[in-house]
C-alpha cells in the first residue's frame, strides 16, 4: 500500500496526459472547409493541395476521421442545396443546360475533394464501412437535386417533352439530352431506370398507342409497314444518340407491341391492301417488310404463315376443283406449276427462305393437290404432253428443270400407284407410236421417280425401255430372213414384243385383219416362236398403227397413216365403195366403242374425212352408212389420220382405271400386314392401321377400312387370328 | 521534355523527377493528384518546386520505387516507418508487390515468429486476404495486421471458438458453441475497433434459435457455416455479408450430414461448397461438395463402408484442390490420400509415403493439418511443413518438394494459408510462424 502510494506519488508527474490543441481539430476542418467552399466556387487555384491532403492526414490519424466525414457531407450538403435552388430558378429551356454545366461543376468539384481526402478513402471509410468520397457526392447529388421534389418531375417532364417532339419532328440538342441521361446513368442503374426510363417507356407507348390508332384508319398496310419501320428505326437511332444501350432492346419492344403486335390481326387482314393482296400482287419489298416486322413478335410470323395458308389452300382448292380448269389437264398442271413457283420466289425474296413458311407451303399443295381425285392422272398427261411435243428445242437444262418441277408436285400426290397407272399408259402410248421426244428425258424422269420411290417403283418402266430395244434387234432378225424369201411385195410389218404385265395391255382387243396382213403376222410369229421357244403371242391391234397407200378420184395419191382399226375398215373399202355400219362390225369384229371411234375419225373429221357419212352429223349411230370419199383431197402426201382419242379418260375408263388401282392395293396391302404381323407377332386393329398407313404412304394413303378388309380376309386364309381374350388383338399364325 | 519535370522539396531536399515516374503512382494515389491539372499546379514562384512536408528519407527510397519497380531499404532504415511514409504516399500496395511474390512453396522464408501472451492451447490460426491473420485461443481470437502487429483482441465472453474466418482485411467471423442464454453462436466484428458488427441468427420456422456454429467458409457475397440446433435443426446456413440475414437454412438429411461439420472450405472456381464431417465430431467421414445456386448435393464421399478393417484409416483432415479437381485427406498416421472430384464414388488413393509411426499415448499428439495454394499442398507433421507440388491434373501424383522447419516451437497444432503467406501455429507455446516468398526485385542489403 505504501509502496503504492510512494509509486503513484513518483509517477504522478510523468503521467500528465499530452493534450493536443483542443482546438485543433475545429481549426483543420475549418481550413478544409474552406477549401470545398473554394472549390465549389471555381476558386480552386490558391490552394495547395499538398497542404489539404496533410491536414486530411492529420485529422485522421488524430481519431478524427468522424469529424471529418460528417463535416465534408454536411459541406457538401449545403453547396448542393446551393445548386439546386438555381437550377430550380432557370427559366424554360435554360434548366436543362443549366443542370448539365452544374453536374460537370460538381464532378470536378468532387474529383477534386476526394483528391484531398484521398487518405481518408483508404483508412477510415474503408475501417468503418463508410461510402467512399466520390459515391458519396454522388449519393447527395441524387438526393438533393435529381430527386428533390422541384426538379424531380421537371426534369422527367423536360426529357419526356424532348422525346415527343424530335418524334413529332421537331429537332433538339441531343448532345445535352446525352449529357443528362449520362448523368442519371452514372447516378446509378436504378435512378436511369426509375427516374427516367421506366416512364419514357410509358411515355413511348401511350404515343404509338395513338399513332398506331391514327395511322391504321387512314394508310393502307404497306404504307403502314413503311411507317412502323421508319419508327423503329427513329428509336434505334434514338437510343444510340442519347440513352442508354440498355434501352434499345426495351423501347422497340414498346414499338414492336404497340405498332405492330397490336395491331398485326388488322394489318394481315386488311382489305386491298394486306397480306393476301400482297401475296397476289407479288409485292416483294412488302412482304420482306412485313415478314422482318413481324419477325419481331413472337406470334407474328406464325400469324403470317396461318393466314398464306389458309389463303394457298381456299386458292388451290378453288383451283383444282374449278370444272372449267379441268378441261385441260396440261393447263391444270401448269397453273399448279406456276402457283409453286410464284410462292417460292415470295418465300426467297421476301421470307429469308424460312423453313417454317416453305413447309406450310408445301403442306398447302399436299393438301389441295389431293382435293382433286384426277390430279395423279393430269400430272402424268402433263409431263405425256412435255414429252410428246413440248420439250422440242429446249436445251437439256430446261427439261431437266421443268421434269424437277413435276417432281416436286409428284411428291405431293398421296395415290402415288395412281399416277404410276397412268404414267405406264401414257408413256406406252408414247413408246408405241415413237412420239417420244427425247429418250434421255424419259430416262431422267424415271431416274427420278426411282430415287423418289424405289425400285419397285419403276422396274416395269423399265421393262418397257427394254421391251423396246429388243423388238428393234427381233425386227432386224426378222426382216434379215425375210428379204432372203422372194416373192415379198406385200405390205412391210413391224412388230412390238412387250412383256406382258410390264405394259398397260388389254385382253379383251381383237379384230379380223385383213388376210394379207394376217399372213405375214403368221410368218412373224413363226419366225419369234422358232427363236423364243415356249412363248405365246398375242396381238395388241388395238395399239397398232399402219400407212396405207390410197388413191382416190382423178388419181390423187396419198399416204395415210392410220391405227390398225381403221386399216381394218378402210381394207374393206377396197371391196366395195358404199358399207354399212352394221357389215363393217360384221366384217371386222372390232369393239362397238374403238369401231365408232376409229369411224368417227375415218368421217366426220375436216381435211380428213377419206369415207363421207351419210347422214352427215357428228356422231355415229347404228343406222349410218359410210362411202368411199372419191373427192378427198389434201395440201399434203402423208395425210395422218389420228383416232379421236379423249386424252382424258372417259367416266367408265376412269372407274375402271379407278378399279384395276384399287385391286393392286389389295395384295400391297396384305404383303404389308403379313411384314408387320411377322416381326411384331401379336398388335391391336389401331397399331396395323397406323404402321401398314406408315409403309405405303409413299405410294398411296391406303383406307383403313380396306385395310380392315384385307385383314379380315387373312384372317380367313389363316394368316392370322384374333386373340380369344381381346378380340382387338390380332396373332400371326406361322 | 522540360515540361514532364517536377520539382518537389520533400521535407527540404530537393527531388527532380518526372510526371512520367509520379503517374506510375495510379490515379488513386497522393503523388499522382499532387501533379493532376485539377490543381492548377502553382509551383512556388521563387524556388519553382512543389512543397511536400515529409520525411525526405523515406521518399528517396519511394521515388526509387516507382523509378525502377524495386524496393532497397538502406541499411538502419525500419520497415515500420517506410510502410506508414509509402500509406501516405498512397503507394502501399506497390511496396507490398515489391516485398512479397505469391506464395511459392518452394520459395519461402521465415520472416516472422511471433509469440502470443498464453502459453499454448492455440485452437486455430486463420489467414487474413491482405496478409494478416488471427489465432484462436480458447475463448480469445488475437487478430494480427499485416505488419503482425496485434490488434484489438476479441473476447468472447467465455465461450469456445470453433471456427475463425476473414471476410475481409478489416472483418472477422467467429464461430461459437452456444449458451442458454442465447449468446454463443456466431457473429463478425470489425477487426480496428474490436466491436461487434453483426451477430448472425439462424431462424427457423420464422423463430430465431440458438445455435453451435462448427465450422465456416465465406465467398464474396455469403458466409456458410454447419450449425447444431438443440432441437436437432442441424444444417448449413446461409447469411449475407452485408446485412447479416439469414438468407437460407439447408438442413441435413439421411446420407447427408451437415450440421455436425468441423471443416468447411468454399471454391470459387465452381461455386461449390465443401463440406467435412470428420473424426471425432462425427464417427463417420463424410464429404460432400454442394452447389451453391442449387443447394444440391453434387459429390460426395464417405468411409461409412470401409470402417472396421484392419488399418483403419481415418480421415483427420481435407483440402479441396481444385486446380487438381482433387479433395486431399490426412489420416491420423499422417498418411496422405486423394480422392477424385470429377466422378463420384471414388475411393481414396493412399500415397504411403509416411509409415503409421509409433504413438506414444503419454503426449499429446497433432495431427496432420492440410492447406493449399493452387497446386501446392501443405501438410504439417510434427514440427515441419511438408510441401507437395503436384501437376496440374492429379494431386495424387505429387513429389514433396520442401519441408520447414524451425527449431524453436515444437509440434504443430494448424496451419493456414493467405494472402500469400504460409501461417504455422505451433502447439506448445503460444508461438506461430509466419512464411512468405520474397518478392521479384526486392533487394536484401548484407552490409
Amino acid at each position: 500500500m505504501n509502496q503504492a502510494k510512494k509509486k503513484n506519488f513518483k509517477i504522478e508527474p510523468f503521467k500528465h496526459k499530452v493534450e493536443m490543441d483542443p482546438k485543433y481539430a475545429e481549426k483543420t476542418w475549418k481550413i478544409l472547409e474552406d477549401a470545398i467552399h473554394e472549390i465549389y466556387n471555381h476558386n480552386a487555384s490558391g490552394l495547395s493541395f499538398e497542404e489539404l491532403y496533410r491536414n486530411a492526414y492529420n485529422m485522421v490519424l488524430h481519431k478524427y476521421g468522424e469529424k471529418l466525414y460528417s463535416g465534408v457531407v454536411t459541406t457538401m450538403t449545403q453547396h448542393l442545396r446551393e445548386i439546386a435552388r438555381i437550377v430550380e430558378a432557370a427559366q424554360g429551356g435554360l434548366f436543362l443546360e443549366e443542370l448539365d454545366v452544374k453536374w460537370r461543376e460538381h464532378n470536378k468539384s468532387l474529383q477534386m475533394i476526394r483528391d484531398i481526402l484521398m487518405y481518408m478513402d483508404r483508412t477510415f471509410v474503408n475501417n468503418f464501412n463508410k461510402t467512399p468520397v466520390h459515391e458519396l457526392g454522388l449519393n447527395l447529388w441524387r438526393d438533393h437535386i435529381v430527386r428533390s421534389p422541384k426538379i424531380r418531375d421537371r426534369l422527367l417532364r423536360t426529357l419526356l417533352d424532348l422525346v415527343h417532339r424530335e418524334r413529332t419532328g421537331e429537332v433538339i440538342n441531343r448532345g445535352l439530352m446525352r449529357n443528362i441521361t449520362k448523368m442519371l446513368v452514372e447516378l446509378g442503374t436504378n435512378v436511369y431506370q426509375e427516374d427516367f426510363e421506366r416512364p419514357f417507356l410509358d411515355a413511348a407507348s401511350d404515343f404509338y398507342r395513338l399513332e398506331s390508332q391514327q395511322l391504321i384508319e387512314t394508310s393502307d398496310c404497306p404504307d403502314y409497314l413503311r411507317k412502323a419501320e421508319k419508327r423503329l428505326n427513329e428509336e434505334i437511332e434514338r437510343v444510340a444518340h442519347y440513352l442508354d444501350s440498355k434501352s434499345e432492346a426495351k423501347i422497340t419492344q414498346v414499338v414492336e407491341r404497340e405498332v405492330i403486335g397490336n395491331r398485326m390481326k388488322l394489318l394481315v387482314e386488311m382489305e386491298n391492301s394486306g397480306l393476301i393482296s400482297m401475296l397476289i400482287d407479288d409485292k416483294y419489298d412488302d412482304l420482306g417488310r412485313m415478314y422482318s416486322l413481324f419477325r419481331r413478335i413472337s406470334t407474328g410470323l406464325q400469324t403470317m404463315r396461318e393466314l398464306m395458308t389458309a389463303h394457298l389452300r381456299e386458292t388451290g382448292r378453288q383451283l383444282v376443283t374449278d370444272p372449267e380448269r379441268l378441261k385441260d389437264p396440261v393447263e391444270f398442271v401448269q397453273r399448279l406449276l406456276d402457283e409453286k413457283d410464284k410462292y417460292d420466289r415470295i418465300i426467297q425474296q421476301s421470307f429469308n427462305n424460312d423453313k417454317m413458311f416453305q413447309n406450310a407451303l408445301n403442306s398447302s399443295f399436299e393438301y389441295f393437290i389431293n382435293l382433286n381425285i384426277r390430279s395423279p392422272e393430269f400430272i402424268s398427261l402433263f409431263v405425256d404432253d412435255k414429252l410428246r411435243k413440248g420439250l422440242k428445242g429446249v436445251s437439256e437444262e430446261d427439261v431437266e428443270l421443268v421434269l424437277d418441277k413435276v417432281m416436286m408436285l409428284f411428291r405431293y400426290l398421296q395415290e402415288k400407284d395412281v399416277f404410276e397407272k397412268y404414267y405406264k399408259q401414257h408413256l406406252a402410248k408414247r413408246l408405241l407410236s415413237g412420239r417420244t421426244v427425247s429418250d434421255d428425258a424419259e430416262r431422267s424422269l424415271i431416274v427420278k421417280l426411282k430415287t423418289e420411290c424405289g425400285y419397285q417403283f419403276t422396274s416395269k418402266l423399265e421393262g418397257m425401255f427394254t421391251d423396246m430395244k429388243t423388238s428393234r434387234d427381233t425386227m432386224q432378225g426378222f426382216n434379215a430372213t425375210s428379204a432372203g424369201t422372194e416373192g415379198n411385195e406385200g405390205p412391210t410389218l413391224t412388230v412390238q414384243v412387250l412383256t406382258t404385265g410390264s405394259w398397260p395391255t388389254q385382253s379383251g382387243a381383237r379384230c379380223n385383219m385383213p388376210t394379207e396382213i394376217l399372213a405375214m403376222c403368221d410368218k412373224f410369229k413363226m419366225y419369234y416362236l422358232s427363236t423364243h421357244t415356249g412363248r405365246r403371242l398375242t396381238w395388241q391391234t388395238n395399239m397398232g398403227t399402219a400407212d396405207l397407200k390410197a388413191t382416190f378420184g382423178d388419181g390423187n395419191k396419198h399416204e395415210l397413216n392410220v391405227s390398225t382399226y381403221q386399216m381394218c375398215i378402210l381394207y374393206l373399202f377396197n371391196q366395195a365403195d358404199r358399207l354399212t355400219y352394221k357389215e363393217i362390225e360384221q366384217a371386222t369384229d372390232i369393239p362397238a366403242l374403238d369401231l365408232k371411234r376409229s369411224l368417227q375419225s375415218l368421217a366426220c373429221v375436216k381435211g380428213k374425212n377419206v369415207l363421207r357419212k351419210e347422214p352427215m352429223s357428228k356422231d355415229i349411230s347404228e343406222d349410218d352408212v359410210f362411202v368411199f370419199n372419191d373427192k378427198f383431197s389434201s395440201k399434203f402426201y402423208k395425210v395422218k389420220i389420228s383416232t379421236v382419242v379423249a386424252q382424258k379418260e372417259s367416266e367408265p375408263e376412269k372407274q375402271e382405271t379407278r378399279q384395276k388401282v384399287e385391286e393392286d392395293r389389295k395384295p400391297q396391302i396384305e404383303a404389308a400386314i403379313v411384314r408387320i404381323m411377322k416381326s411384331r407377332r401379336l398388335l391391336d386393329h389401331n397399331n396395323i392401321i397406323s404402321e401398314v398407313t406408315k409403309q405405303l404412304q409413299a405410294r398411296f394413303m391406303p383406307n383403313p377400312a380396306v385395310i380392315k378388309k384385307r385383314i379380315e380376309s387373312l384372317i380367313e386364309r389363316e394368316f392370322l387370328e384374333r386373340d380369344r381374350v381381346d378380340r382387338k388383338l390380332y396373332r400371326y399364325l406361322a | 521534355m522540360a515540361h514532364d519535370r517536377v520539382h518537389l522539396n520533400v521535407g527540404g531536399k530537393h527531388f527532380v523527377t518526372s510526371r512520367t515516374t509520379l503517374a506510375n503512382a495510379g490515379r488513386g494515389s497522393m503523388l499522382a493528384a499532387v501533379i493532376d491539372e485539377n490543381w492548377q499546379l502553382v509551383p512556388d514562384i521563387a524556388s519553382n518546386e512543389l512543397f511536400i512536408d515529409r520525411n525526405p528519407a523515406y521518399f528517396t527510397v519511394l521515388l526509387d520505387l516507382l523509378r525502377t519497380g524495386e524496393l532497397h531499404i538502406p541499411p538502419g532504415m525500419l520497415e515500420k516507418p517506410l510502410y506508414r511514409e509509402a500509406e501516405y504516399y498512397g503507394i502501399l500496395d506497390h511496396v507490398k508487390a515489391a516485398r512479397k511474390g505469391p506464395l511459392n512453396g518452394n520459395r519461402l522464408d521465415c520472416v516472422a515468429s511471433i509469440s502470443g501472451r498464453a502459453t499454448g492451447d492455440g485452437t486455430a490460426i486463420r489467414a487474413s486476404p491482405d496478409g494478416g491473420c488471427c489465432v484462436a485461443h480458447g475463448s480469445m481470437v488475437h487478430v494480427y495486421d499485416w505488419l503482425m502487429e496485434e490488434k484489438t483482441p476479441l473476447t468472447l465472453d467465455y465461450v469456445n471458438v470453433n471456427d475463425v474466418g476473414f471476410l475481409s482485411p478489416n472483418r472477422v467471423v467467429i464461430c461459437t458453441g452456444e449458451r442458454e442464454n442465447g449468446a454463443g453462436g456466431m457473429a463478425s466484428f470489425n477487426t480496428k475497433t474490436g466491436k461487434i458488427e453483426h451477430k448472425f441468427q439462424v431462424v427457423h420456422d420464422g423463430e430465431s434459435k440458438n445455435f453451435t456454429a462448427a465450422a465456416l467458409a465465406s465467398n464474396d457475397i455469403h458466409v456458410y457455416a454447419s450449425c447444431r440446433g438443440r432441437s436437432y435443426e442441424y444444417g448449413v446456413g446461409t447469411w449475407d455479408q452485408i446485412t447479416g440475414r439469414q438468407v437460407t437454412f439447408l438442413y441435413e438429411g439421411p446420407g447427408r450430414p451437415l450440421g455436425d461439420a468441423c471443416k468447411m472450405q468454399w471454391l470459387p472456381r465452381t461455386n461449390l461448397l465443401l463440406v467435412a464431417n470428420l473424426f471425432p465430431s462425427s464417427d463417420h467421414c463424410f464429404i460432400t461438395l454442394l452447389d451453391s445456386r442449387t443447394k444440391g448435393k453434387v459429390w460426395s464421399w464417405t468411409d461409412v463402408a470401409l470402417r472396421g478393417t484392419a488399418d483403419e484409416k481415418i480421415v483427420m483432415d481435407t483440402v479441396a484442390m481444385e486446380e487438381c479437381s482433387t479433395v486431399c485427406v490426412v489420416n491420423q498416421f499422417d498418411n496422405l490420400g486423394f480422392i477424385d472430384m470429377r466422378t463420384n464414388n471414388q475411393g481414396v488413393r493412399w500415397s504411403h509415403r509416411y509409415q503409421p509411426s509409433k504413438i506414444s499415448e503419454a503426449e499429446e499428439r497433432c495431427y496432420s493439418k492440410l492447406a493449399c495454394s493452387g497446386s501446392q499442398l501443405f501438410s504439417s507433421k510434427n514440427d515441419s511443413v511438408y510441401v507437395f507440388c503436384s501437376p496440374d491434373w492429379d494431386a495424387s501424383k505429387g513429389v514433396q518438394t520442401a519441408r520447414l522447419r524451425r527449431k524453436e516451437g515444437g509440434a504443430i497444432s494448424d496451419i493456414s494459408v493467405g494472402g500469400d503467406r504460409l501461417f504455422v501455429l505451433h502447439n506448445e507455446e503460444d508461438v506461430f510462424d509466419v512464411w512468405e516468398t520474397p518478392g521479384p526485385s526486392q533487394i536484401v542489403d548484407i552490409y
